[in-house]
């Protein structure tokens, strides 16, 4: 299931907004073949009717909630039917709940197309075959509801710059990091009390927390042995190092939310753990499993960390996008360490109010506030700007490495890493 | 046991609570079986079973981090030891007693299957 929030801004005091359009938008990128789309309105003076439009026949009452079945990606409506939102009581900034639940294409990720990632998905797939149902289960259904593959895709380029590069090794190493990522975000989710992820429920509220946990374990154990495994003990290093960085990290993030809003270095540290030290970590394994030389191994490194946090940069800005399948407004409701609020708050005249919002309990009207003062301020664009910078950096550190080849292909994936703020 | 005989305090930062509150006596139990890294290894992990409350209820954030951490640890201490054979056993006993937790099949106690991947491995 796919969970989305649809902004409906009306500008009359009575009004019928016609969403089919972009209803059908949602249905095409969540790629939902064939299912329901479910809505239900947020507020009590705006309502939801299927009906012909202005010119149709009798208008059926609007009701607070509606379901369009969806079959082969479309909407399943009459020829002159339509889905509007109806508002009683505007103009207003509305806000509609969405569900989508059924059959969905899979998703397309950043490494589409990669060389390699082919491999990837095939180990594993065989990795979770073996695994006791009462784990694989949930973990499957993590793996498979998309994430976009960027630290196995780091993993499988580095590892062709070598002497030794073996693409059935660098698909265990990959497939490893992969779930050593979602091993995370399962233990994650259950600290920060998400209700979904990826679009779908985190498995510590499908499956309960006390199992969430273990299977979060099962699969950091597990990942641990297949990189043992392979019998480079650097690479084992290099993985080892990388998870007692992320674990330090997420204890220092949960640590300095009751400090808000922090401040940039204090950003850097946390991001350097809970995200730069699995993309760097990623780049030098590869590289080592390869057989790259150690100055390449050294650049990989720094090119990696880098892109982590240019990475982190961009998903904090998603905290802000409707469209980004992300709850919106999570970081605000957490306070957690986050870029654009440490920006927000350095605003001569909109950071005392965010800074106040901040210090008191939040209801939803309180969170879309400091959204808007964090849009007011230009913080998003300036986080953007400098994720941006942070790329070209990484880049820059890739210069005078000899790449064989795959300098195209990490120019794109350190490029993806920050599209998606565009 | 006194962590500095042993040259391990370093590896105990952020650990000290978990480590007065139990963990040093089950570290004086494999260290009578294996070298001071390997037993400290091993006891992060029953630490981090213990804390996490595997296989009985949820354990608090503070609990599941520090678990997290314990776990991390006893990699990384497993990584420095360059042994496969003991960075397998170990990853395989957490396997067994994670996925028993979730309710998979039964396993065997944590410490039969940490003994059993120390082996012959002496102090």
């Amino acid at each position: 299931m796919i969970t989305r929030r649809l902004d409906v801004p009306t500008s009359h005091a009575t009004e019928f907004v016609d969403i089919t359009a972009r209803l059908q938008d949602e249905v095409t990128a969540a790629g939902l073949l064939d299912g329901r789309l479910h809505l239900q309105s947020l507020h009590t003076t705006l309502g939801l009717t299927l009906n012909q439009g202005r010119t149709g026949g009798p208008t059926p009452l609007p009701l607070p909630a509606c379901t369009v079945l969806v079959e082969s990606g479309r909407l399943v409506l009459g020829r002159r039917q339509s889905v509007f939102a109806v508002e009683l009581d505007g103009p207003r900034r509305r806000q509609l709940a969405m569900q989508l639940e059924g059959d969905f294409a899979r998703p397309a990720r950043a490494d589409a197309g990669q060389p390699g990632l082919d491999l990837v998905e095939l180990e594993l797939t065989r990795q979770l075959l073996v695994d006791p149902s009462a784990v694989q289960a949930p973990m499957r259904r993590l793996v498979e509801a998309g994430g976009k593959r960027l630290r196995p895709l780091l993993a499988v380029l580095a590892s062709r710059l070598g002497g030794e590069h073996d693409p059935l090794r660098a698909a265990v190493l990959a497939a490893a990091l992969e779930l050593i990522h979602d091993a995370t975000l399962v233990h994650d989710d259950y600290v920060d009390e998400a209700a979904t992820r990826r679009g779908r429920p985190t498995v510590a509220a499908s499956e309960g927390a006390a199992r969430a946990v273990a299977i979060g374990d099962y699969y950091f154990a597990k990942a641990t042995r297949m990189i043992a495994e392979l019998g480079n003990h650097d690479v084992t290093a290099t993985i080892a190092n990388a998870v007692e960085a992320i674990c330090l990290s997420q204890m220092d993030d949960v640590r300095l939310r009751g400090s808000y809003p922090g401040d940039y270095a204090m950003y850097l540290r946390v991001v350097r753990g809970k995200t730069a030290a699995l993309f760097s970590a990623a780049c030098r394994a590869g590289a080592q499993l390869g057989g790259a030389r150690p100055d390449v191994v050294e650049r990989l490194t720094r090119f990696g960390d880098l892109l982590g946090i240019a990475f982190q940069m961009a998903d904090d800005l998603l905290d802000y996008s409707a469209s980004s399948g992300k709850p919106l407004g999570q970081d605000i409701r957490q306070r957690a360490v986050s870029l654009p609020l440490i920006y927000a708050t350095e605003d001569a005249t909109r950071g005392q109010r965010v800074h106040d919002l901040l210090d008191g309990p939040l209801d939803e009207e309180q969170v879309r506030e400091v959204q808007e003062l964090v849009v007011a301020t230009g913080a998003l664009d300036r986080v953007g700007e400098e994720a941006r910078g942070l790329v070209s950096a990484a880049l820059r550190e890739l210069d005078e490495v000899e790449l064989d080849g795959v300098r195209p292909e990490l120019t794109d994936l350190a490029r993806s890493a920050v599209d998606r703020i565009r | 046991m006194s962590v500095t005989i042993d040259g391990i305090e370093v590896h105990l930062a952020g650990l000290e609570s978990v480590w007065q509150a139990g963990m040093h006596e089950v570290y004086a139990f494999y260290r009578a079986r294996a070298t001071p890294a390997v037993a400290l290894a091993a006891a992060m992990v029953e630490s981090a079973v213990s804390l996490q409350e595997l296989g009985d209820r949820p354990p608090t954030p503070p609990h599941l981090l520090l678990g997290d951490l314990c776990l991390a640890r006893s990699s990384r201490l497993l990584a420095s030891t360059r042994d496969q054979r003991l960075q397998v056993g170990f990853a395989r006993a957490v396997e067994h007693v994670a996925a028993a937790a979730a309710g998979g099949p039964p396993a065997p106690p944590l410490r039969t299957l940490l003994v059993a991947a120390i082996g012959g491995v002496g102090g």
